[in-house]
C-alpha cells in the first residue's frame, strides 16, 4: 500500500497540538511555580526563587504525610473493590441470566454522574438525621451510625461512595475483556478434567492479565486524582481523616492561597501516577515474557 | 457455552438484584427527595416513599430562566466538544493503528502520561492561556478546553478497535484507488460504530459533567453551564435538598437518554472487544 | 424628490444616529457569592438609580453568583489573570489577602469624599480597611447568638437564664437531654463543621484573649494564653458532658426544624422559618454563654464586603453603584427580606429604616445589642491558614486527641511559622 511518510504526522497533528498546547504548558507553569514561592498575595509581583524548598517542605508537613497515608488506603481500597466487584458482576452478566440487558444499563448509572453529584447524593444518604441509611437503621430499631461525622468511620464511608461511583467502568471493561476469551478453551479444559477454579487460574487470569493491567492503571489514576467527591462529601474531615493528597492540594492552593505548595503536591501526584503505571506495565511485560 | 443449572442461574440473578439495589439506592433517594415538599425533605425520621408527592421543585426549575438557559448551554458546549474530540482522536488512533514510525511507542506512552495530570493543577495556567488567546467567556474556549479531558482515553479505545479491523479491507480499497482519507471514512469508520459509540458516550459523559473548567473560564450568567448553575441552590446559608435533588435528576437526563438509545451499539462495542489492553 | 425632503431626511438620520451614539452602553461585570436572590434584588434596584443619574448612559450589569469556595477560587483566578471586573463581594477574612495582592482598588479617596463612612459602626469601619486604607465597605453583617425553643426548655424545667453562664449551660444540657431525646430532638448544638473557629473566638474574646497581637508592625499568635486554654476547655467540657459536635451544618435550618432545642447560630437563622411562623415560640439571648454571671459576653460578626477590583474598566461607575447599593433607601428592604443586620448607624437607629427592620426582623433590637459586643476576625492575608490551624486544634480537642493546652500550643507554633518569614 502506498504510504506517504508524513501521513501519520498529519493525522496526529490536531490531537497532539491540542494536547501539548493545553496540557504541557500548564505542567511547565506548575513546575516553575513549584520552584518559587508563589501565593495569592504575590502572584502578580516578582516570584522569589526558592529552588526545591517547597518539595522539602511538603515532606516535612505532617498533614501532607498523613494525606499520603489516607490516599494509599483510599486508592488501594477503591482499586481492589472496584476491580473485584467489577469482575464478579461482569462474569455474571456474561452468563446472560434473565434481565441482563436491563441490569447492564442500570449498573452504568453511577459512573455517568459527576463526582460532585455523587458527593451530594451520598452526603444526603449519610446524613445523621435526615439520611436514608440512618433512617432505615432506626426503623429497624438499630442505632444510627455516624457515617461521616466519626473520624474512624468517615474514610470507610468515602470509600463506599467511591466504589459505588467507579465500579461501573470496571464492569464494562471486564465484560469486554472476558468476551475476548475463546469459550472453547474452557470446554477443552473441562474435557481434560479441570474444575472451575483451575480454569480460572490457568485460563482466565493469564488471558485477562493485560486487560486487568489497564483497568488497574486507569482506576488507580482516577482514584488518586479525585478530589471533588471528598470535598463535597466530608470537606476532608473530620480530623483530616478523609483528606487525600488530591484534596490537600486543592485546599492548599485555593483555600489557603499557597499556590506553590499546591503545584508541588500536584507534581508529586503526577509522578505517583506515572510511576504506578510504569510499574504495572513492567509487571505485565514480565508476565507475558 | 456451558449450561448452568437453573438454581445457579437463580442465585446469580439474586446477586445481580442485590447489586442493583446498592446501585440504584442513592439515585432513587435523590429522585424521591426531589418529589418531596421542603418540609418532608427534612423530616425526621426520613421517609422512603413521599407521603405527599409534589412536582413543585421541578416546576420551579423549569420556570427558572437561568437554569433552563444553563441546560441549553451545557448542550451547546458538550455536543460539539464530543464530536470534535472523537474526530481528532479517531484520526490519531488511525495513525497509531495503521502506521509505523519512529518513536511511535514512546509517543503513545507520552499520550497516556498526559492523561494522568490532575486537573486542579491546570486551572490557573489554562485560564492564563485562554486569556491570552482571547477565548475567555466563550463557548469556543470551553469546547477547546474539554478536549484535554479525554483525548488520550479515546485514542486508546479507538486504536484498539481499529486494530481489530483487518488491513486487507483497506488494501482492497486502495487497489480501487482510494486515498488515505477515503480509506478512513469509507472503510474504517463504518466498521467502527461500536467503538465510536463507546467513545462518544465516554466523551459526552466527561464533557457534560465537567464543573471546574466552565466555572473558571465562563463568567457571564448567560453562558454558564448546568453543573455550575446548579450550585446556586447551595448558598452559604441554606441547602434546599428538594430543589438540588430535582436539579440533579434533570442533570442526569441527557446522559441517561444517550445510554438507553445507544445501548445496542454499546453492547456491540463491548463484544467487539474495543476496550482492551 | 424635492430638495426639502432630502435635506430633512438627512438631518433626521444625522440627529437620530447621533442620539443613538450619544447613549453610551456600559456593561459592568461582577462576581458575587451565593445565594443569588439577594443580589438579584439589590443590583437591579441600584442599577435603576444609577441609570437615572446618568441619562446619557445605559448601564447594565452581568454578574455571576458562585458558591462560597468557588467565589474565592474565581477571585484568585481573576487576580492571576488580571481580568477586568467592576464589583465583587468578598468575605471579611479575605480582605487582607486580596488587598495585598493588588487585586482590590484603594478607595480611600473615594470614601473620604463620599462623606458617609462615619455613619458606619466603628468595628465595621475598621473591618473595611487594610493597612489603614479603605479597600472595601462592609455592607451588611450578622451575629451569632443563642437561640432556644421555649416549650422544650419549659418542659425540662430549664430557666433560659441558665444558658447565660458556662456552668448553667452544661446544667441545662443535662436537664434537657432526657426530655428532648425522647422526642427525637437533640438538646444542644455544637459546631463541628469547618467554621468551628468562628464559634470559638467569642469564648476567647470574652475572657480577654486575642487571636493575634501586633508588635512592631508584625503579627504574632496570641491565642495560646490563659484565656485561650480556658475557652477551649469549655468546648471540651461540652463534649465530655455529652454534647456532640455536628459535622454537617445546615446553617440554622436544623434549629428551625426543631432538631435541636438550643443552638448558637447566626442571625440569618430567622430566614429559615416558614411563612407565618409565630416567633414567640423561640427565645434569643444576644451573646455566647460567659464563664461567670455578670461578665460581658461576646460574639462574632460576619457578613459581606463590597469592593472594586483594581482591574475595573469603569471604576467611577462601579464605586458609584456601590454607594447606591449602600444607600439606606435601597439596602434596607434587602436587609429586611433576607435578615441581614445593618453596618450603618443610619439604618439601625434612624427612622424610617429602623422601623422597617424592626417590623420585619424579629428580635431586631436585641440582635443589634449583640452587634455592639461583636468583634470581627483579623483580615490579614494569612488568616485562612490561621483559621485552618485553629480548626485542627479544636477538632483534636473534640475527639480527645489532645488536651486544650497541647492543641493550642501546637497551633500557636504552626501560626508562628506561617506569620514569620
Amino acid at each position: 500500500m502506498q504510504k506517504k511518510k508524513w501521513m501519520p504526522f498529519l493525522l496526529l497533528l490536531p490531537a497532539l497540538a491540542i494536547m501539548f498546547f493545553l496540557m504541557i504548558f500548564p505542567v511547565f507553569w506548575n513546575i516553575t511555580i513549584s520552584l518559587h514561592d508563589v501565593k495569592t498575595t504575590n502572584i502578580n509581583d516578582v516570584w522569589p526563587f526558592v529552588g526545591f524548598q517547597n518539595w522539602v517542605k511538603i515532606f516535612q508537613d505532617e498533614y501532607f504525610l498523613q494525606s499520603l497515608k489516607v490516599t494509599l488506603f483510599f486508592v488501594l481500597g477503591s482499586v481492589f473493590f472496584q476491580i473485584f466487584i467489577g469482575f464478579l458482576i461482569a462474569r455474571i452478566l456474561i452468563e446472560r441470566v434473565w434481565g441482563t440487558k436491563f441490569f447492564r444499563v442500570l449498573f452504568m448509572l453511577p459512573w455517568l454522574l459527576s463526582a460532585t453529584i455523587v458527593g451530594f447524593s451520598w452526603q444526603w444518604m449519610y446524613n445523621d438525621y435526615f439520611g436514608l441509611i440512618n433512617g432505615m437503621l432506626m426503623r429497624l430499631g438499630m442505632q444510627p451510625v455516624n457515617w461521616i461525622s466519626d473520624p474512624n468511620m468517615a474514610l470507610i464511608s468515602l470509600l463506599i461512595a467511591n466504589i459505588w461511583f467507579g465500579t461501573p467502568f470496571s464492569i464494562l471493561f471486564q465484560e469486554s475483556s472476558l468476551l475476548t476469551i475463546d469459550r472453547s478453551l474452557y470446554e477443552a479444559a473441562k474435557i481434560d478434567g479441570a474444575n472451575s477454579f483451575q480454569s480460572f487460574f490457568n485460563i482466565t487470569l493469564p488471558l485477562l492479565a493485560p486487560f486487568l493491567g489497564i483497568n488497574l492503571i486507569l482506576t488507580s489514576m482516577w482514584s488518586v486524582n479525585l478530589f471533588d467527591l471528598q470535598l463535597v462529601l466530608t470537606g476532608g474531615g473530620p480530623l483530616m481523616s478523609t483528606t487525600t493528597s488530591s484534596l490537600y492540594m486543592y485546599k492548599q492552593g485555593f483555600e489557603q492561597g499557597n499556590l506553590s505548595i499546591g503545584a508541588t503536591i500536584g507534581l508529586v501526584l503526577l509522578i505517583i501516577n506515572l510511576t504506578v503505571s510504569f510499574l504495572y506495565l513492567r509487571a505485565l511485560r514480565g508476565e507475558e515474557a | 457455552m456451558t449450561k448452568k443449572s437453573k438454581t445457579i442461574r437463580a442465585i446469580l440473578f439474586i446477586i445481580l438484584v442485590i447489586f442493583a439495589i446498592y446501585t440504584i439506592m442513592p439515585i432513587f433517594w435523590v429522585f424521591v427527595t426531589s418529589l418531596k415538599t421542603p418540609e418532608e425533605a427534612r423530616s425526621f425520621p426520613p421517609t422512603l416513599i413521599p407521603k405527599e408527592v409534589t412536582f413543585e421543585n421541578y416546576k420551579l426549575l423549569f420556570q427558572d430562566e437561568q437554569m433552563m438557559r444553563s441546560f441549553l448551554n451545557s448542550i451547546i458546549v458538550a455536543v460539539p466538544a464530543t464530536l470534535l474530540c472523537v474526530i481528532i482522536s479517531a484520526l490519531a488512533a488511525f495513525a497509531f493503528s495503521r502506521y509505523e514510525f519512529r518513536g511511535k511507542k514512546q509517543l503513545l506512552a507520552a499520550v497516556m502520561g498526559i492523561f494522568m495530570i490532575p486537573i486542579t493543577m491546570n486551572t490557573i495556567p489554562l485560564y492564563l492561556i485562554f486569556q491570552r488567546m482571547g477565548l475567555l467567556d466563550t463557548y469556543t474556549g470551553v469546547i477547546l478546553a474539554y478536549q484535554v479531558l479525554i483525548i488520550p482515553l479515546n485514542i486508546f479505545i479507538l486504536k484498539n478497535h481499529f486494530d481489530t479491523i483487518p488491513v486487507s479491507l483497506e488494501e482492497a480499497a486502495a487497489l480501487d484507488g482510494a486515498t488515505t482519507m477515503q480509506r478512513f471514512t469509507k472503510v474504517i469508520i463504518p466498521l467502527s460504530w461500536p467503538g465510536l459509540s463507546i467513545s462518544f458516550i465516554f466523551t459526552f459523559r466527561f464533557a457534560w459533567n465537567e464543573f471546574v473548567l466552565p466555572m473558571i473560564l465562563i463568567s457571564s450568567p448567560s453562558k454558564t453551564v448546568f453543573q455550575v448553575a446548579m450550585y446556586r441552590f447551595l448558598g452559604l446559608y441554606s441547602i434546599d435538598w428538594g430543589l438540588l435533588s430535582a436539579a440533579i435528576v434533570i442533570g442526569m437526563i441527557p446522559i441517561l437518554i444517550i445510554i438507553i438509545f445507544f445501548q445496542r451499539q454499546l453492547l456491540q462495542g463491548i463484544q467487539a472487544g474495543s476496550i482492551k489492553g | 424628490m424635492s430638495k426639502k425632503v432630502v435635506v430633512s431626511f438627512v438631518l433626521f438620520v444625522m440627529i437620530f444616529s447621533s442620539m443613538a451614539l450619544a447613549v453610551e452602553e456600559v456593561v459592568l461585570t461582577g462576581t458575587f457569592a451565593a445565594p443569588a436572590d439577594r443580589w438579584n434584588d439589590l443590583i437591579p434596584a441600584a442599577l435603576e438609580e444609577l441609570n437615572r443619574r446618568h441619562p446619557d448612559m445605559e448601564i447594565t450589569m452581568e454578574y455571576e453568583v458562585l458558591p462560597y469556595d468557588d467565589t474565592r477560587s474565581k477571585l484568585i483566578t481573576l487576580t492571576a489573570g488580571q481580568t477586568p471586573r467592576d464589583l465583587v463581594s468578598i468575605d471579611q477574612i479575605w480582605l487582607g489577602e486580596f488587598a495585598q495582592s493588588g487585586f482590590l482598588k484603594d478607595i480611600t479617596q473615594e470614601v473620604n469624599s463620599w462623606g458617609r463612612i462615619d455613619e458606619f459602626y466603628p468595628a465595621n469601619i475598621e473591618g473595611s480597611k487594610f493597612d489603614d486604607k479603605f479597600y472595601s465597605i462592609w455592607a451588611w453583617t450578622d451575629v451569632r447568638v443563642t437561640w432556644y425553643w421555649k416549650d422544650l426548655l419549659e418542659e425540662a424545667g430549664v430557666d433560659p437564664e441558665m444558658l447565660k453562664t458556662w456552668d448553667g449551660y452544661i446544667e441545662a444540657y443535662k436537664k434537657l437531654a432526657p426530655v428532648t431525646m425522647k422526642k427525637g430532638i437533640l438538646p444542644m448544638h455544637l459546631v463541628g463543621a469547618s467554621h468551628s473557629p468562628d464559634m470559638w473566638f467569642p469564648y476567647l474574646w470574652m475572657n480577654g484573649g486575642e487571636i493575634l497581637e501586633e508588635k512592631d508592625g508584625k503579627y504574632y499568635p496570641a491565642f495560646y494564653s490563659e484565656a485561650g486554654i480556658k475557652a477551649l476547655t469549655f468546648l471540651r467540657d461540652q463534649v465530655e458532658a455529652g454534647i456532640r459536635p455536628q459535622v454537617q451544618h445546615q446553617w440554622g435550618q436544623e434549629f428551625a426544624d426543631k432538631r435541636f432545642a438550643v443552638m448558637i447560630e447566626g442571625s440569618w437563622l430567622l430566614g429559615n422559618f416558614p411563612e407565618g411562623f409565630d416567633f414567640d415560640q423561640i427565645g434569643m439571648i444576644p451573646g455566647f454563654p460567659v464563664p461567670e454571671e455578670g461578665m460581658k459576653s461576646s460574639t462574632m460578626m460576619g457578613g459581606w464586603l463590597l469592593a472594586v477590583p483594581s482591574t475595573s474598566e469603569h471604576p467611577e461607575l462601579a464605586w458609584e453603584l456601590m454607594t447606591i447599593m449602600l444607600d439606606p433607601e435601597i439596602l434596607t428592604p434587602v436587609l429586611a427580606k433576607y435578615v441581614y443586620l445593618p453596618t450603618q448607624k443610619t439604618i439601625a437607629e434612624q427612622d424610617p429604616y429602623k422601623s422597617i427592620l424592626e417590623s420585619e426582623i424579629p428580635f431586631f433590637e436585641d440582635l443589634m445589642k449583640a452587634v455592639e459586643i461583636g468583634e470581627g476576625r483579623p483580615n490579614i492575608p494569612e488568616y485562612p491558614q490561621i483559621a485552618e490551624a485553629l480548626r485542627i486544634a479544636i477538632e483534636e480537642v473534640y475527639y480527645g486527641v489532645k488536651t486544650p493546652e497541647d492543641a493550642l500550643r501546637d497551633a500557636s507554633k504552626k501560626v508562628e511559622e506561617i506569620l514569620i518569614f
